[in-house]
């Protein structure tokens, strides 16, 4: 098998019902421990028990988000630029969100008028080309930022990442596959890349539920209809770890995303087109070899209309 | 007429056993639409309504229904409304306040207890409620030897659940502490909304005053406890972010003339007020009308119109409509606005009591304190 062919097990929520065990068994794992992700989790990293018994594997917990803890506090250098890195992604993520909105409006203005059809479809593209552009420049922006940080603080360059990482990697290497669960998208991105754990994934099968799945796209999208201060627009998180390609995934969209409201699920098809946006639900379970999709059960696709339909095994 | 009376009446007077019938099946007040029909059983020689709505008579008089011991009022109650009101039933030379013997709906204050007619369309929040999912916070106590107050004060503490010492967490204070607690559930609704990660785990320290009509009045003692002595002792004991966007005030009443008045004396100390019918009394000219108890708030209040300055950064206030207060405070919107400061102002078909300020919580909270939700995908 080739990297590029690799078991990706995309999962929705565990909650109420888990759908772990049977992603597991499908996934075809060598006899063994598992690797358990779940920095997403924070403080509450290593409480992964339930994880080992819905898994009915034992699990290796790679502890990221402690060991992150440990390397920023072992060095002032790298804390002071981490959080100097951190508060200008989020100066970063405001000002985008100031242009965001204007745009979004205007664009589902432009879905919701009526009027003379050859006039309006140009309008339309234009608008949400213009979303799209202000993506791609979030993107950019946002992936640069890492890049630099990422640039100065690596395994070559900081022993004690290098430490970690070296363990990590052998981690990994006793375990037959890993898993990654949900949490804090933003979190549990920053430590992953931290270490450059996706560098080490290879040929290794994935199983990743919600945030877990979501950072293995190549961009991550934040959303939530149902906030207590309203909904907000879609917005680009950043780049994913790519491990993913060619989806955008919207885990728990049955409680997040205002399903009825067409105009606004169309338009986010369309502006993240020409991937597809996945909505992943308590018991949704996409097998992906590569970017071939090989097993979907109640997975639904985002349509241009503003419909979802099921994803259907091919 | 109701047409649930209506019915009861069609063949003229019923008999007892007919009414007892009808008030065993019927919820009672009577919604029908936007009107409320309250009914009152039993012998007297008068029976008023007793809601305390600004806009109507405090005492609305209640019709005897033919020939029966049945009493009716009827009201305009727009959907979404939620009131308080008793009886008062006068019998000869005694008149008495009592809760509607026919609703068990009662709201609680540190007066006692009122009826609450919940008009059509209210519905309790569910986040107010009790849910076994979310974790429950605990409640500690901090004694603090006060030098503005020249004695002791207890203060509890709400630590969230999963407390951890390593990390740092906002500090919301609220006034009338106990009071929120036990007639606003407001640990019900920290641990709902922290559970639901729309407010992030944080300290609150709930303080009671022994003398509140006094100290929350625009009394610098007050400002000077909360802002040299029990912040100086919550971050001793606390982890607390050391920010000002991260430290709070809350009250209602006096208690948000309290919150505003401590937050003016020490500007850049509190980045954050949730504010609930706050007794903001002014005067433009004259003397004001809200007795003598309100003159330091009046006192505060004009001086404060006239150099607002920028006490704090953002500030979440409400206001029930049927409260007299509305009109106070629609009128200090603009003006914290005009001094830059970010403001949401919601009214509640509402009026001056504690279950009002429970249901405004979680935008004031979730708005002053916006949790993780945004970015936690379980």
């Amino acid at each position: 098998m080739t990297h590029a062919e690799a078991t990706r097990l995309l999962l929705g929520p565990q909650r109420p019902a888990i759908n772990l065990g049977l992603a597991v068994e499908m996934a075809n794992l060598p006899p063994g421990p598992i690797a358990v992700i779940s920095a997403g989790w924070q403080e509450a990293e290593n409480d992964v028990d339930q994880v080992g018994e819905a898994a009915g594997r034992s699990l290796e917990c790679l502890s990221l988000y402690h060991r992150t803890d440990e390397v920023l506090g072992a060095s002032d250098g790298l804390a002071e630029d981490y959080r100097e890195r951190q508060d200008r992604l989020m100066e970063l993520q405001r000002l985008y969100r100031l242009r965001l909105r204007p745009l979004a409006r205007a664009a589902r203005q432009m879905f919701g008028v009526g009027g003379d059809q050859d006039l309006l479809a140009a309008e339309q593209r234009h608008a949400v080309s213009q979303l799209r552009a202000l993506d791609r420049h979030h993107l950019h922006r946002t992936e640069s930022i890492h890049r630099q940080f990422e640039e100065r603080y690596n395994t070559s360059t900081t022993a004690l990442l290098r430490e970690h990482s070296d363990q990590i990697r052998e981690i990994l290497q006793r375990c037959g596959g890993v898993i990654i669960t949900g949490g804090n998208v933003a979190v549990l991105l920053n430590r992953m890349r931290m270490f450059g754990v996706h560098r080490m994934l290879g040929e290794t099968p994935v199983i990743a539920w919600s945030a877990g799945a979501m950072v293995l796209a190549e961009r991550i999208v934040l959303f939530h209809d149902r906030l207590p201060q309203g909904r907000r627009e879609a917005e680009i998180l950043g780049a994913g770890l790519g491990i993913v390609q060619g989806y955008v995934i919207l885990p728990d969209t049955a409680r997040r995303l205002r399903e009825k409201d067409r105009l606004r699920i169309g338009l986010m098809s369309r502006r993240f087109a020409p991937d597809t946006c996945v909505a992943l639900d308590n018991e949704s379970l996409l097998r992906l070899d590569g970017s071939r999709v090989v097993h979907a059960d109640k997975v639904r696709g985002l349509h241009h209309d503003g419909r979802f339909t099921r994803l259907r095994t091919p | 007429m109701n047409p649930s009376l209506r019915h009861l009446f069609r063949k003229g007077t019923p008999g007892p056993a007919e009414i007892d019938a009808f008030i065993g099946s019927t919820e009672f007040p009577l919604v029908d639409g936007s009107d409320v029909t309250f009914v009152y059983r039993g012998i007297a020689d008068a029976v008023y309504l007793r809601c305390w709505i600004s806009g109507l008579d405090t005492a609305q008089p209640f019709q005897k229904l033919d020939g029966s011991d049945l009493w009716a009022a009827t009201i305009e109650l727009p959907p979404g409304s939620r009131i308080e009101y008793k009886f008062e039933v006068v019998t000869g030379d005694s008149r008495q306040l009592v809760v509607d013997p026919l609703n068990d709906v009662l709201a609680h204050d540190p007066f006692g207890a009122n009826s609450v007619c919940q008009g059509s369309g209210y519905v309790r929040p569910h986040w107010t409620e009790s849910n076994s999912d979310a974790r429950p916070g605990a409640l500690d106590t901090l004694s603090i030897e006060s030098a503005a107050f020249k004695g002791a004060r207890d203060v509890n503490v709400y630590i969230p659940a999963r407390f951890r010492r390593n990390r740092r967490y906002p500090l919301l204070i609220a006034h009338d502490g106990h009071d929120y607690l036990q007639f606003a559930a407001l640990q019900t609704v920290l641990d709902n909304l922290i559970h639901a990660l729309e407010i992030p785990p944080l300290i609150v320290a709930l303080t009671q005053s022994p003398d509140r009509l006094r100290e929350y009045a625009g009394d610098d003692r007050h400002a000077s406890f909360l802002a040299t002595e029990l912040l100086p002792a919550m971050s001793d004991k606390f982890p607390l972010i050391p920010d000002a966007h991260a430290r709070g005030l809350l009250g209602a009443s006096f208690g948000g003339v309290a919150s505003l008045h401590a937050a003016w004396k020490y500007p850049g100390i509190f980045g954050r007020l949730l504010l609930q019918s706050g007794s903001y009394a002014f005067s433009d000219i004259g003397r004001h009308q809200r007795g003598a108890v309100f003159d330091p708030v009046v006192r505060f209040m004009n001086a404060f119109r006239e150099e607002p300055g920028c006490p704090t950064d953002r500030i979440y206030m409400s206001c029930g409509i049927y409260e007299s207060l509305i009109y106070e405070n629609r009128s200090l919107v603009p003006r914290l606005q005009a001094q830059g400061i970010d403001v949401r102002f919601e009214e509640a078909r509402d009026a001056h009591n504690w279950e009002n300020w429970r249901d405004r919580l979680r935008n004031g909270l979730s708005w002053l304190y916006p949790g993780p939700v945004w970015m936690v995908y379980e």
